[in-house]
């Protein structure tokens, strides 16, 4: 057990440290939820403004750079090794590639939290824009709760992209649809019933709800169902994880394609 | 099963059929025979070579043996484990490294690229500090570990996938062409490495195109071609095949097609090919009595300015090149 728990961290450091040294991760991180960020924060209000929907100005672009890394970058954990050709040396160690895509995963999550640091930034000096009314411990646990479905997210994604080469260019193209149905720049409740059907099965959602919630007093604050809903959902797609971690096993072993990028 | 006395792979009518699609708007399933039925038993502490053509099976054969690849159906025993139901067992005593560049971390240095395969081959910290200072060491890395790969040379960088393949000092080391696209200088002094490795005990399955090589450093040989193993033996059982004949090499500034044709017709010829060598033209011609046909090479060469005319006796490379010719 401690040997594997070596493995995960082993592969988050590593992660970590190929992120460092990558000019598309710092752009990730750095640049692509500044923009955001600004824009967010021209549109729902004019500097010092206090209205409830700010708060989506402040923490967006931070959300969105948060949700790109870990779509994107977490879910191509397994492409990636592919990509830099050693996708058949860790697949052929004695360390599950679960647990060495957990590591990398983990990885890119914590390189998604820094997207926070210049979207809070330009809100504070750029827009003289706060979060009001910051409940810390439900702030963190919100977080926490939304990071672990990114995570899910990310795992499911990873087999997903490996197996199948229409997945990648499709599930870019909803990045920032999932943005938008997740609720990450403004509320779901703005959307058209339809949509807010579609976004109440994506985990997200409801730990972005609780985010949110716990910056501000206005509006509903059941945190403990947002945040059971969150998990929950979340373990759900973990059931599917299983099996398209078991059918990359196999086919990659049927078919040799380990190797083909 | 109980495994075979001292045998470190066993191999049973193994098979393997790839599938794939040809055409964009017609797509029609074609199927490839990667493996057809080979058997093959090593013994441990064997420096094995598997030569081939390309497409021949030999990486198949490595894949399926390193737990990388199922096969459609017969049997791969590595250290009595089964590759296909006990790939956990496999993947912790063998170790293996694939010719070309990739397969490495580039960004990284060598050493954070032996630290991380270390901890994912599981070995204890302390044990795998020790052993990666001596693989760097013995791999003549030393000095430039903490540089990244991305600067290293092709030797250095396969010399660090040979100190990744031993990281867990495996009892099997499986080799697939490790030597590809290396100088003289590089291959020659990875051959002596593989050389040492199997002297002190481990069992090595080794694959190459390069005949020098399987018959300067393997044990025994198998020659595969389309699936299918075509001769077995030691590197002087399998030069035999070929003993009764000489080979009279005749080298040319140029030479035409009809006259290579002309060359196939004389009598006691069995093979002819052509190689460009700097600026001439090698003509390799293989026959039972290399006197008599050097007497009759005038007639077909004719106003051909011959620059060397030589006979000698048959290396490996003329065996393999009949046996991949015609394998029957």
């Amino acid at each position: 057990m401690i040997s594997l728990i070596r493995a995960a961290f082993s592969s988050f450091y590593v992660s970590l440290r190929l992120r460092i040294v990558s000019p598309w991760a710092m752009m990730a991180w750095l640049f692509f939820p500044f923009i955001f960020a600004v824009v967010g924060l021209y549109v729902l209000g004019r500097p010092g403004a206090s209205s409830p929907h700010l708060v989506y100005g402040v923490l967006g672009g931070g959300l969105v750079g948060y949700w790109g890394i870990a779509y994107l970058d977490g879910g191509l954990s397994i492409q990636n090794e592919r990509w830099s050709g050693t996708l058949e040396q860790v697949f052929a160690v004695p360390t599950p590639l679960w647990v060495i895509l957990l590591g990398k995963i983990c990885g890119s999550l914590l390189w998604g939290m820094l997207s926070f640091f210049p979207t809070i930034g330009i809100a504070y000096f750029g827009f003289h824009a706060v979060l009001p009314q910051v409940d810390a411990g439900r702030f963190a646990i919100s977080l926490a709760v939304l990071s672990f479905s990114f995570l899910v997210v990310a795992v499911v994604l990873s087999p997903l992209y490996a197996l199948w080469r229409w997945a990648l260019p499709v599930l870019n193209g909803f990045e920032f649809g999932f943005c938008i149905l997740c609720g990450f720049m403004f509320p779901v409740t703005t959307l058209p019933d339809w949509a807010q059907g579609i976004a109440g099965v994506l985990a997200p959602t409801w730990a972005t709800r609780a985010i949110y919630a716990s910056t501000t007093n206005a509006g509903p604050h059941d945190f403990g169902a947002w945040w059971l809903a969150t998990i929950g959902i979340s373990l759900a797609y973990v059931v599917g994880a299983v099996f398209l971690y078991r059918l990359v096993d196999r086919r990659a072993r049927m078919s040799g394609e380990l190797a083909l990028a | 099963m109980s495994r075979t006395s001292q045998s470190a792979i066993e191999v049973t009518a193994l098979r393997k059929v790839y599938a794939s699609h040809r055409g964009t708007f017609r797509r029609t399933k074609v199927r490839t025979v990667g493996l057809d039925g080979i058997d093959l038993v090593i013994r441990s502490g064997e420096l094995f070579g598997l030569l081939g053509p390309n497409g021949a099976g030999k990486t198949t054969t490595v894949k399926i043996l390193t737990t990388l690849l199922l096969p459609d159906s017969g049997h791969a025993r590595v250290l009595g484990h089964d590759v296909v139901s006990q790939t956990d067992a496999v993947r912790r005593r063998i170790g293996f490294v694939f010719g070309g560049e990739r397969g490495l971390y580039w960004r990284l240095s060598g050493l954070d690229n032996l630290r991380y395969f270390a901890d994912l081959y599981r070995i204890p910290p302390d044990v795998s500090r020790r052993r990666i200072a001596e693989l760097i060491d013995r791999l003549g890395l030393s000095g430039r570990e903490h540089d990244k790969v991305e600067t290293y040379s092709r030797g250095m960088k396969q010399r660090l996938h040979l100190a990744r393949g031993l990281l867990n000092d495996p009892e099997v080391l499986f080799l697939d062409e490790p030597t590809i696209g290396l100088d003289p200088v590089g291959a020659r002094e990875l051959r002596v490495l593989v050389r040492e490795l199997a002297d002190s005990g481990k069992t090595i399955f080794l694959t190459t195109h390069y005949m020098f090589e399987a018959d300067t450093i393997c044990d025994r040989l198998a020659v595969i071609n389309k699936g299918t193993i075509v001769a077995e033996g030691t590197p002087t059982s399998i030069k035999r095949l070929v003993e009764n004949e000489g080979v009279v090499e005749v080298e040319v500034e140029a030479i035409s097609a009809d006259r290579v044709a002309g060359l196939r017709t004389l009598p006691g010829v069995t093979a002819v090919s052509v190689v460009e060598r700097e600026l001439a033209q090698v003509i390799t011609l293989r026959c039972a009595s290399p006197a008599d046909l050097i007497a009759q090479l005038g007639v077909i060469l004719e106003g051909i300015r011959l620059q060397k005319v030589s006979s000698r006796e048959p290396t490996l490379e003329d065996a393999y090149v009949q046996l991949i010719a015609d394998p029957s």
